[in-house]
């Protein structure tokens, strides 16, 4: 039995079968149920848990249906206009779910009707635990059931059933207007909702993709082979979707949908628009390293959907060799399998950004966004002035202090020590300064002007110094670093 | 001479087996003419791979800008990106290639893609996956000292990729790494060495006995390990002096390390008197104005 705090005290808000047949009901006051029976076993429920294993439900049934969503704070709908023939017929399909969720030890009851106000009641309230019921039988079947199963207000069913109005069907057929006027618009809404008179749309938990392909297994699969062959099956018949369509796809999600109610989700990206059912399957193929450790007693089913998609027009295949087809698009293949290895963010091309502040004049672009052709040598003349060789070749993510001994105070200095080897400046070049750049806020940077030097030293090696502040300005001595390292 | 046409022969006979057929692929040459008729195949040969090893352990930068350079050059002659395989914690320690210092060097950061990646192995995954495809115009990879994973048959599977799809594969090791044998092509050792003087338009007045240089980098390369011979002209090394406009190398004149009489005139890029520093504008207000 468990139990929630509300304001009255502790109730009951779900109990199981021995507890229902000891005459206790929802919504009981828990110091009236200890009374009857002291020997009651009790825990809190876990609201927030229940929703979020709903959810789950929800998307472990799309291997039934694209359309579902959770009911909280009970139920699941599942949209299958157009799915049931897959199973063998509504009656299969609904024969098939309720011995799988049997399998996870949850008692389920379901109905099918051609409306969800519909479905929602009789799932609910109809006598029997699986139910079909079809347009015609439907007013028939909603008629004896409860008020309550019109999906109200609590107060409006109460207020119904003080007025004896305890049936569906005590309301069919009534004169409309003053139930409107008595009871709102909504409450005969509902009504027509359930009975099929007024359309209801469904909202599913995922938005529908157009293009997906599924398969379902006759015994569930665990090793990696098994799965890769079942991949090459999804991205060829995705593939072949795609190339009907004219379209390719830049994100896919492969779901492997495990036996006792999760899936596994494997989401993919691509640098361009693809439908090659080859390459697809070969990335897809590299996430599977830890599958089996995750497959539990095996999948069921799986489906590779295309979560976005491009228009790709039809192009032909190669025709001569390797040498004579170098295209950008070539690299395409390359770029995803650096990425599905290595990640987005760590395989990237340079872009420049209008800043004279060193860190800051170049940034990381992951190769997923299309590559532009940017102007270096224009960036480079506008940020360092035109001079050649006034940009180090690596450059240091955060400057690095260094100590030196300068021969006149806003001068170079003549020696420094950077990583506890000491270095003597045979020349120096300098200084730039570069202003901080106050409109920005900061962050956790230097807000102090930086006069940069292009160091040599004795062996040849060629370093680029910055004092962090001026003499003449701040009270304190400025500090220096290193922020790069020329060839 | 009778010896010379059947080593030939023979040589013709196991190239199949070998796979690393010598004359396949053409060589680069590195611009300087009498640089290039010392070396065995006049340059490095493309699609092949090559090791560059710094000299001292502080020469890392200079090892990976005679690396650059080299690409640059490559760059000019043959179509497609090259990949640039780093190590992360390498890329915290030495720092990340920074995209206006090769611009300066001459090469185009618009053809470079760089990966970054956990462990030396990936590394080499990376490199390997890169030089079977032949959009690319060439891999280059940083191996850290404890790079264990790359041994003789690690170089080997990179060579034959190389030779197969034509792209040219170099590979910048630690210092402490030279004494494994490898499948390289050849392998250089590279020096810092002091910059030439700037030319006396150029130069400005100095403080404190120091001298300004014009930025043009000067390496010390030497060539350990080639495997068409080597060279004896070339065992003792070479200095050279990357020219960025023409992306060639150039041997430096042999005197040109000495300040010329007349540095003090002429137009001082870089004001070195505190009051004429001038602080600069963002881009956002030089344009606006």
């Amino acid at each position: 039995m468990l139990v929630t705090t509300t304001d009255n005290g502790q109730r009951i808000t779900a109990l199981n079968q021995a507890a229902g047949a000891l005459g206790f009901s929802p919504g009981m006051a828990l110091a009236d149920a200890r009374a009857i029976h002291p020997a009651l076993q009790v825990a809190h429920a876990d609201l927030q848990g229940d929703e979020r294993a709903l959810i789950r439900l929800a998307l472990w049934c799309q291997c039934f249906s694209p359309l579902t969503r959770p009911d909280f704070p009970d139920g699941v709908s599942l949209d299958i206009a157009g799915c049931a023939h897959l199973f063998g017929g509504e009656s299969a399909l609904m024969e098939m779910l309720a011995s799988k969720l049997g399998r996870f030890g949850l008692t389920a009851r379901l109905a099918l009707a051609p409306t969800i106000g519909g479905a929602w009641a009789l799932a609910r309230h109809a006598p029997d635990d699986r139910l079909a019921v079809t347009r015609s039988a439907l007013a028939g079947h909603m008629a004896p059931l409860p008020v309550c199963a019109l999906r109200l207000e609590e107060g409006t069913v109460k207020a119904l059933e003080k007025l004896g109005l305890k049936r569906v069907g005590d309301l069919i057929g009534k004169p409309r207007a003053p139930l409107a006027s008595r009871f709102g618009p909504l409450a005969l809404r509902r009504l027509d909702e359930a009975l099929g008179h007024e359309e209801e749309s469904f909202r599913p938990l995922n938005p529908p993709h157009l293009h997906a392909a599924q398969c379902r297994f006759a015994e569930p699969i665990v090793t990696q082979e098994a799965i890769g062959i079942a991949i090459g099956r999804l991205t060829r018949d995705l593939c072949a979707l795609l190339e009907k369509a004219g379209k390719g796809v830049r994100r896919v999600e492969l779901r492997l949908f495990r036996v006792d109610g999760w899936f596994e989700a494997l989401p993919l990206a691509t640098s361009t628009p693809t439908r090659d059912a080859a390459h697809l399957a070969r990335l897809l193929g590299e996430r599977l390293d830890r599958i089996e450790d995750r497959a539990g007693f095996g999948f069921e089913a799986a489906s590779l959907t295309a979560l976005s998609v491009e228009t790709l027009a039809m192009r032909q295949e190669d025709l001569g060799d390797d040498a004579m087809t170098m295209r950008d698009g070539d690299l395409a293949p390359l770029l995803d399998r650096l990425v599905n290895r290595f990640g987005a963010r760590n395989v990237t091309r340079a872009e420049p950004h209008a800043s004279f502040l060193p860190e800051r004049a170049a940034r990381a672009v992951s190769v997923l966004k299309p590559a532009q052709s940017h102007d270096w040598q224009a960036h480079a003349r506008c940020i360092q002035d035109g001079a050649a060789f006034a940009r180090p070749l690596f450059l240091f993510a955060v400057p690095e202090p260094v100590t030196t001994l300068a021969g006149v105070p806003d001068g170079p200095p003549t020696r420094f020590e950077w990583r506890r080897v000491a270095h003597l400046v045979t020349r120096a070049e300098g200084p730039e300064r570069i202003a901080p750049e106050w409109w920005r806020a900061p962050l956790g940077a230097s807000r102090k002007t930086r006069d940069y030097f292009r160091i040599e030293d004795e062996a040849g090696r060629r370093f680029w110094l910055f004092r962090d502040g001026l003499y003449e300005r701040d009270e304190e001595t400025p500090r220096w670093f290193i922020h790069g390292v020329f060839a | 001479m009778k010896h010379r046409f059947e080593i030939e022969a023979l040589r013709r006979r196991i190239a199949p087996q070998e796979r690393l057929t010598p004359n396949a692929r053409p060589a680069l040459g590195l611009g300087a003419e009498a640089l290039d008729a010392a070396l065995p195949a006049h340059g490095l040969k493309t699609g092949a791979l090559h090791e560059i090893l710094p000299a001292t352990h502080g020469d890392f930068a200079a090892g990976a800008g005679f690396g650059i350079c080299f690409l640059a050059r490559l760059l000019r002659q043959r179509p497609g990106p090259i990949l640039w395989a780093v190590p992360a914690h390498l890329a915290n320690g030495e720092g990340a290639l920074y995209p206006p210092g090769l611009a300066a060097l001459g090469l185009d950061p618009n053809r470079l893609i760089r990966i970054e990646v956990r462990k030396p192995i990936d590394i080499l995954w990376a490199l390997e996956e890169g030089l079977s495809h032949a959009p690319l115009a060439a891999v280059a990879g940083i191996l850290p000292d404890s790079a264990r994973a790359y041994d003789f048959a690690a170089s080997r599977r990179l060579a034959l990729r190389a030779a197969r799809h034509g792209v040219t594969a170099l590979i910048l090791r630690g210092r402490q790494a030279s004494a494994e044998g490898t499948a390289a092509e050849t392998r250089w050792s590279v020096a810092s060495l002091p910059a030439a003087p700037a030319s006396p338009s150029q130069s400005s007045g100095q403080s404190s006995g120091q001298s300004s240089y014009s930025g043009a980098p000067r390496w010390r390369l030497a060539l350990l390990k080639s495997r068409q011979g080597m060279s004896r002209r070339f065992s003792s090394g070479w200095d050279v002096e990357w020219d960025h406009d023409t992306l060639s190398f150039r041997l430096p004149a042999p005197l040109a390390d000495r300040t010329p009489a007349g540095a003090t005139t002429g137009a001082t890029p870089w004001p070195h008197e505190a009051g004429r520093a001038s602080s600069r504008l963002p881009p956002e207000w030089a344009e606006a104005s």
